[in-house]
């Protein structure tokens, strides 16, 4: 798939003055685009992530990207993108972590531990043994994300996963969220809830990977939990808490792509969109006080 | 639609080497009020779960429905697990449990939440945060739930446990209504007085099924006594073999 026209319409309007000048460049527009498009995603889904107290697991499927792109490296994939072995290795990973937490007598937040801790004891190890085929700026990348190396394929593959986690999220938003709070409850109400118990982890996976390139491995489960843990902390119903975390993410993922490059900042992407991130949960807690205070 | 009658016949329920229900075997007549009385741990929930299809079991349940096939089936739990500090309205709640549409686009206005919430005296709340409300002002959202869509059964499991005397007469009430619109309604229940009142028929059921009748008859002191005191033969055979 071609973003040329839409690339070239935005560096037209960043030219003419309209946008920010450092539009002007074919690498920051399509990472403006893939933040616009991933943005309100991990937006909503992370309303369900932080309900669902699934906080730690988003962060632990993030991490195990990187052994995902360790594995992919090591099987001949290209070092830019290496899709196969990180959507194949994380979506094993977690679905052998739900597996295992429905089948242990261990708490969920210890099991993601062990779980965590081998994973990245494998991923560095590979990424050790990787160390002379590969630049070592790539681990960079992969870690902390980068506007520098998001092209049209990794365009297509966020537009892809985005399309198709938001055409199921939201039909299935309900039944996700009542399965949480009372599970006979949601099956007498017809909520298959096992099997929506899966497919949420794997549509917090997928997301999670397809995002890997512009936020890295180590931030990108933040962006599933600040914005919505902000939303949280002010919203006052469910309309305000979806929206606001919607709202947070997109401006978190655009702030965090294009304020380094105007402001001549030596931060990578990722950094950047979590410290923008952390910023309005900081923003919304203030808020919060002061309410607080409002209120006596 | 009247609501349907239940058939439990030799119903077992087995975990680990716990018998959980034994042969258990009773009928729940279509349109009545029927208890179900017992200790704790005495297998009233699990025969609920068995009868819900989420509980693994021996023997056979079949629901005879009335006309053309299956009705509306609800379910009161004791309680619902959610974090109390979730930005989630009382009509949020109902939203997440009886509309398609996702809750956070606002109610679907095709379904009267209001009445429900009037018909258990929680009119004017919709808009209250869910998690701040009473224990007993959450149990009547639960109550409110399940009569959207309007049920032909009602499972209910201890609804009055953290009601006060304002949401028992709001019970009562509802319970009149359920009962004149033809609605089956299997209750769990402590409170045996209620179960005297309200009930039409009792079961005591103690792992396996200690008597059934009215219950005016069956409640008597020395039936009480012997379902709340007693360990049922059988079971007490199998835990000193083991």
């Amino acid at each position: 798939m071609s973003f040329e026209a839409l690339r070239a319409l935005i560096q037209g309007w960043a030219g003419a003055g309209l946008l920010p000048a450092g539009l002007t460049h074919g690498f920051l527009v399509n990472a403006l685009l893939s933040g616009l498009v991933i943005g309100p995603v991990l937006g909503g889904l992370g309303t369900l992530v932080v309900t669902k107290r699934l906080a730690f697991f988003s962060e632990a499927v993030g991490h195990a990207a990187l052994t995902g792109v360790a594995i992919g490296i090591l099987v001949g994939e290209p070092y830019t993108g290496p899709y196969a072995s990180l959507f194949g290795y994380c979506l094993l990973f977690a679905l052998l972590v739900n597996y295992t937490r429905n089948r242990s007598n261990l708490t969920a937040d210890t099991l993601i531990g062990v779980f965590l801790s081998v994973s990245l004891a494998l991923g560095a190890s590979l990424l050790l043994i990787l160390a002379s085929r590969v630049n070592i700026h790539i681990l960079e990348n992969v870690l902390f994300g980068s506007v520098l190396t998001v092209d049209d394929g990794d365009l297509t593959v966020l537009l892809v996963v985005a399309l198709g986690v938001t055409a199921l999220m939201l039909p299935l938003f309900n039944r996700l969220l009542l399965a949480s709070f009372n599970p006979a409850l949601a099956r007498v109400r017809g909520v298959p809830v096992k099997g929506l118990d899966y497919l949420f982890i794997v549509l917090v996976t997928v997301v999670t990977v397809a995002s890997v390139k512009i936020i890295g491995a180590i931030l990108v489960g933040a962006l599933l939990v600040i914005p919505a843990a902000a939303a949280r902390v002010v919203a006052s119903s469910l309309r305000g808490f979806f929206l606001l975390s919607v709202a947070f993410a997109s401006v978190a993922a655009v702030a965090g792509i294009l304020l380094p490059v105007q402001l001549a900042l030596p931060v990578p992407s990722g950094g950047a969109i979590i410290l923008a991130a952390g910023l309005l949960f900081l923003g919304a807690l203030l808020a919060r006080l002061f309410m607080k205070g409002e209120e006596g | 639609m009247t609501g349907p009658a239940i058939l439990f016949d030799a119903v077992g329920l087995t975990l680990g080497r716990t018998v959980i229900l034994d042969e258990v075997s009773l009928r729940v007549a279509a349109g009545t009020v029927h208890a179900l009385v017992g200790p704790n741990g005495g297998g009233k929930s699990s025969l609920i779960r068995a009868l819900l299809g989420q509980a693994p079991h021996r023997g056979t349940i079949r629901l005879d429905w009335p006309g053309n096939g299956p009705g509306t089936v609800a379910y009161v739990p004791q309680s619902v697990e959610f974090d109390r500090g979730l930005p989630l309205t009382v009509e949020d709640f109902l939203a997440v449990l009886c509309q398609r549409r996702p809750a956070f686009l606002g109610p679907d206005r095709r379904i009267d939440y209001g009445a429900a919430l009037d018909r258990v005296g929680m009119a004017g709340k919709a808009r209250r945060r869910f998690g701040a409300l009473s224990g007993g002002e959450r149990q009547r959202v639960l109550l409110a739930q399940a009569l959207i869509p309007a049920p032909d059964l009602i499972v209910l499991d201890e609804p009055m446990t953290a009601l006060d005397e304002a949401g028992i007469a709001i019970f009562e009430t509802l319970l009149a209504e359920l009962s004149a619109a033809g609605t089956t309604v299997l209750w769990v229940e402590h409170d045996l007085a209620q179960v005297r009142r309200l009930a039409t028929r009792v079961t005591g059921l103690n792992r396996r099924v200690l008597f059934d009748g009215a219950p005016l008859e069956m409640l008597s002191p020395e039936r009480v006594f012997d379902l709340f005191s007693a360990v049922p033969r059988r079971a007490g055979a199998e835990r000193i073999a083991s």
